[in-house]
């Protein structure tokens, strides 16, 4: 069985209703009545426009909703079906919304002195979303706690016990919230510029889902300091698997993913050398596929993504990806996107941005 | 089991919005070429430059400390101009020795939208800290008193009539500080450009062995996104920090060396910087003929931006009232987002580089 934050399809189109239906072009209900997956990502449209759209596991785009500016990371709950797209960092805006058209669209602001990092989560049941944050002036990330029963006000923050916070997620069962530092300092009033890759400090980090206190807390090796660990995923053992880009030389061959469990050390994934080379040391997107045990890199500076056996590590596949860009499970594998517009063989006009979600 | 990838037979799927003849493959010779000119001809001279900007500003600080005098404060505001400018042209590059040991945060702590920088400044002169009239002790001070900014107020700020009163008075050695720092900071980085084995090197020879770029389309990747970002600097940080266009409401003390009256003399030199950048990195001759029309938009967009910033009274208070001058603001905000789809999906698309937006910094 596959299992994953995401409703089956036909379950989506039953949530979806006839309103729903009946609004979308012919094209788009075909799209949805045959696609076997669901996908939603960022996009931007050849106006220059920003938007998430819903698209087919075949690359059809069954629906979109516009945004005020370009997103990046996303999340999904099952339990409620609602979604939700975060700004870009440092945007201060994530909209909440609804794929399967039963709610409109809303928007959210971090509070001052906040940014959004791209990245969150919903607790299991949906009743809270989890967003990773900028405390810019105080130099440290954090998780923004916003009630989800309660137009998504926000309820209070724990601190990540890092800097440079990326992505997070939560376990299963809600207990731990999974946390991703980064290490890399930013700061809006410098935009997007890296402060201090001179001196970085990358952490992964586990707290506890209801006090916010540190279960454990992962730094890396000397010799990896320059090692962003910047987005995870979960599979189907529990164990939260995390993908790295690397600052550092680009001849150096430094492990991009690995893997670790609540209570447990860092597992640093070894992939062969022209592996990681074909990486070029930057993992934008990882997803797993938890029914066939399967963990897919993609790199955008590479142009390739790589499946990887989430049991024994050993590389399944390679593959030359131009523009590579988010990840997702599909139904038989994963499927990759890119910034030019493609997924699963078919080129849309509208440009994929860096994260993809499954939603059905 | 099937891996649905996006295979390369998408290639053969129309792409409307985006469409574009494949790009040419780009030669490691060709890539090699636009990396020796950038360094040769853009990067060392443009640090040299300010470095020996940086050294005139810090003589003149150095004469009206011993020998006050309005002609001697008038040159130091002089020198202080031309190194402000100097900066400005080189200020695209953002990557490479000027983001380590924060010698960026030293040269320009710019924005600075709590006015941390400037109270610091404020607090150091009103006390008159000893050890911020030296540069080796300054050195280890906040970035927010080091640079540009902290000298400008020097020479323009609240009491800057001080300087000419009394030689070496606490202001003007500190203000003589700020320009031994920088001079020192301006230095490091023409010297680490320039020896032959260091960061130069890395940028003229991408291959498997080097440090930085594993082949030329990661180093030109590279180059674009240094003209790619710039102008988004230039938006965000140079424009939308006093004003965001529409309703919102304008901060004209915002904005960068208002005191000095240099905010648009600085940025059309970072436009300047960046057309040099163009131009000498030799880019265009990788384009086919019939993609000439890219260089020549970006130069009627560069010359758009540069007259307008020209037409824009710098005292921005007044700017800010005048209906005309702001739909000139606006009319640079406009400009410059299209000048970042130009760089993006125009020039980097058909230069093969990339046919996205986002240069690879994914996140």
């Amino acid at each position: 069985m596959w299992k994953s934050a995401a409703l089956d399809r036909r379950a989506f189109m039953r949530a979806a209703g006839a309103g729903f239906l009946a609004a979308l072009g012919p094209r788009s209900l075909y799209a949805l009545e045959r696609a076997d997956a669901v996908f939603a990502s960022g996009f931007r449209a050849p106006d220059g426009t920003y938007g998430i759209a819903t698209v087919s596991e075949r690359g059809e785009v069954i629906d979109r909703i516009a945004l005020p500016a370009r997103a990046h990371g996303l999340t999904y709950c099952p339990a409620t079906g609602r979604g939700v797209a975060f700004a870009r960092r440092p945007g201060t805006f994530a909209m909440i919304f609804d794929p399967a058209g039963r709610a409109a669209p809303v928007v959210i602001h971090s509070p001052e002195g906040r940014h959004y990092y791209g990245h969150g989560h919903f607790s299991p049941d949906g009743r809270l979303l989890y967003a990773s944050e900028n405390d810019f002036d105080g130099n440290r990330g954090m998780i923004g706690l916003y009630d989800a029963t309660d137009g998504f006000r926000r309820i209070g923050e724990f601190d990540a016990q890092g800097i440079g916070t990326h992505d997070m997620t939560v376990s299963d069962d809600g207990r731990y919230l999974l946390i991703a530092n980064g290490g890399i300092e930013t700061h809006p009033d410098f935009g997007r510029t890296k402060l201090n890759l001179d001196h970085m400090e990358p952490s992964l980090v586990v707290l506890d889902a209801k006090t916010g206190h540190v279960v454990q807390r992962h730094t890396l090796p000397e010799t990896l300091r320059q090692l962003s660990t910047r987005h995870l995923d979960i599979d189907g053992e529990g164990h939260v698997w995390f993908a790295c880009q690397y600052e550092g030389s680009r001849n150096d061959l430094p492990p991009l993913a690995g893997y670790f469990s609540v209570g447990e050390d860092l597992t640093f994934l070894t992939l062969p050398e022209e592996t990681t080379a074909r990486l070029a040391n930057y993992v934008g997107a990882i997803a797993i596929n938890r029914r066939d045990a399967i963990v897919g890199l993609a790199s955008p500076k590479g142009g390739a993504a790589v499946l990887v056996d989430a049991k024994t590590g050993r590389v399944i596949r390679e593959d030359s990806v131009p523009d590579a860009a988010g990840a997702a499970p599909s139904t038989d594998g994963i499927a990759v996107s890119s910034y030019r517009g493609d997924l699963a063989g078919t080129r849309s006009a509208l440009a994929w941005d860096q994260h993809m979600i499954r939603i059905a | 089991m099937r891996l649905s990838f996006t295979l390369l037979s998408t290639l053969l799927f129309a792409a409307p919005a985006l469409a574009q003849e494949a790009a040419p493959a780009i030669s490691e010779e060709a890539a090699r070429s636009v990396m020796t000119h950038v360094v040769d001809e853009v990067i060392r001279p443009g640090y040299r430059d300010f470095a020996a900007q940086a050294g005139r500003v810090q003589e003149a600080m150095a004469a009206l400390c011993a020998t006050p005098s309005a002609d001697h404060l008038e040159s130091a505001k002089t020198a202080f101009a031309d190194t402000a400018r100097s900066w400005a042209r080189i200020e695209i590059v953002r990557v490479g020795p000027v983001i380590e040991d924060n010698r960026f945060e030293r040269i320009l702590y710019y924005p600075d939208r709590k006015g941390t920088g400037l109270k610091q400044t404020q607090t150091l002169l009103t006390q008159q800290d000893p050890g911020a009239t030296q540069a080796s002790t300054l050195a280890g001070k906040s970035v927010g008193v080091q640079g540009l900014t902290a000298l400008e107020y020097v020479l323009y700020g609240t009491d800057a009539e001080q300087l000419t009163k009394s030689a070496n008075g606490f202001r003007c050695l500190y203000g003589q500080a700020v320009a031994t720092n920088l001079q020192r900071v301006a230095g490091d980085l023409a010297s680490q450009w320039d020896a032959p084995d260091g960061i130069q090197r890395a940028w003229k020879t991408p291959g498997p062995e080097n440090p930085l770029y594993r082949n030329g389309h990661e180093a030109l990747t590279e180059v674009l996104g240094l003209l790619v970002h710039g102008t988004e600097t230039l938006r965000d940080q140079r424009l939308e920090t006093f004003y965001k266009g529409g309703d919102n409401p304008v901060y004209p003390k915002q904005a960068l060396f208002w005191r000095s009256g240099l905010t648009w003399v600085v940025f059309k030199e970072n436009l300047e910087g960046m057309r040099r950048l163009v131009h000498a990195s030799g880019l265009k001759d990788l384009l086919r003929p019939g993609q000439i029309w890219i260089f020549n938009s970006i130069d009627v967009y560069l010359a758009s931006l540069s007259n307008k910033a020209a037409e824009i009274n710098p005292n921005l208070e007044e700017a800010a009232k005048d209906t005309g001058q702001k739909n000139k603001l606006d009319a640079l905000l406009a400009d410059s987002r299209d000048l970042v789809l130009l760089y993006n999906d125009d020039l980097g698309g058909n230069l093969g580089l990339t046919a996205g937006f986002s240069f690879s910094d994914g996140d």
